[in-house]
């Protein structure tokens, strides 16, 4: 089970109100690399891990993620908060608006909503982790074109912060991998 | 370029194993977004 | 919020940071004891800032004690804080 903590894990500030960075920025919260579709991954994919460390590894990663995903609807909550409608119409977000006003929603950069269908639970744990890993570099990935976006410092500030993660669980998984490639081996030959 | 050793099989990813030797202070790890300097690699933005 | 509550829930965030970053760690590397021991360490640290910061400012978490009335709900949320 989870409890919540009434706290971010970092100290998420944006610099000034920008409608148009929280429209890049969206991704991230429902897109194809984005947090939500981290978290749901690593959580749902624990299930068929076959040793300890993989499945202590995807819960508490998948776990973190959540955090990240509140520090990404943190952002685009204050980029957002106080835009006038002559902003957002400038920031061709007036679809979204008519759809939600400024309430934040699970959709990529171009206004998609997020589907299961970004994310994979093979069964398989090697196809899997490897999948992890990937996702891992291409969240990475993401938040450097978002950082070459921004011209403000404050929001690059949590930016770098959230790729460095990005970085580390990486690691990680790749240790997890080793881990379970030699279990397997292991099964198989002995 | 990367030699292969006994133990490496082909077809097959490996990352190498991280060994804890040194930590950063909790504020600091917190603002690299890491407390283990050996996995710290910032990134240098570059316009294109 | 003011300075000083800032102040305090930065000095928490890291040392949260710290531990899941062992956390994560000892995962992969569950027989390493100096990272297990700084592990603990950590924790300790964490719990003892933790209790200070819910007595002054209410509680961060489930299962802790509240003045009245019901503090959990009292704002600001983490969304709402003003970082700087
Ligand atoms: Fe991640």
């Amino acid at each position: 089970m989870w409890f919540y903590e009434k706290k971010l894990q970092y100290p998420a500030k944006v610099g000034r109100a920008n409608v148009k960075m929280a429209k890049y920025l969206i991704t991230q919260y429902g897109g194809p690399d984005g947090e939500l579709a981290a978290s749901l991954r690593y959580l749902t994919q624990r299930y068929h891990m076959p040793t300890p460390q993989a499945k202590g590894i995807l819960t508490d990663i998948g776990t973190e993620e959540l955090a990240h995903l509140e520090i990404i609807a943190t952002l685009v909550y204050k980029l957002m908060d106080r835009a006038s409608i002559e902003e957002i119409k400038q920031a061709d977000l007036g679809g979204y608006y008519a759809d939600h006003d400024k309430a934040v929603y699970y959709v990529n950069g171009s206004g998609v909503p997020w589907t299961a269908a970004y994310i994979q639970s093979k069964g398989d744990p090697v196809a899997d982790l490897h999948e992890d890993m990937a996702a891992e570099e291409k969240a990475r990935a993401t938040y450097e074109w978002l950082i070459n976006l921004s011209d403000d410092p404050d929001l690059n500030d949590t930016l770098k912060f959230l790729r460095e993660r990005e970085i580390v669980h990486f690691q990680r998984f790749g240790e997890t991998l080793q881990i379970v490639q030699e279990h397997l081996d292991a099964k198989k030959y002995y | 370029m990367f030699t292969p050793n006994d133990q490496m099989r082909l077809a097959r990813a490996y990352v190498p194993f991280q060994i804890f030797s040194q930590r950063l202070n909790p504020m600091e790890g917190l603002m690299k977004g890491t407390i283990f300097p050996e996995l710290y690699f910032p990134y240098r933005r570059h316009h294109k | 919020m003011d300075r000083e509550q800032l102040c305090m829930l930065k000095e928490l965030m890291a040392l949260e940071f710290t531990v899941l970053e062992f956390h994560l760690y000892l995962d992969t590397h569950p027989t390493d004891q100096r990272a297990l021991m700084e592990y603990n360490s950590f924790v300790q640290q964490l719990k003892v800032l933790k209790q200070k910061y819910q007595e002054r400012y209410g509680p961060l978490s489930w299962q802790e004690p509240s003045s009245y009335p019901w503090q959990w709900i009292e704002e600001p949320w983490p969304w709402e804080i003003c970082y700087e």
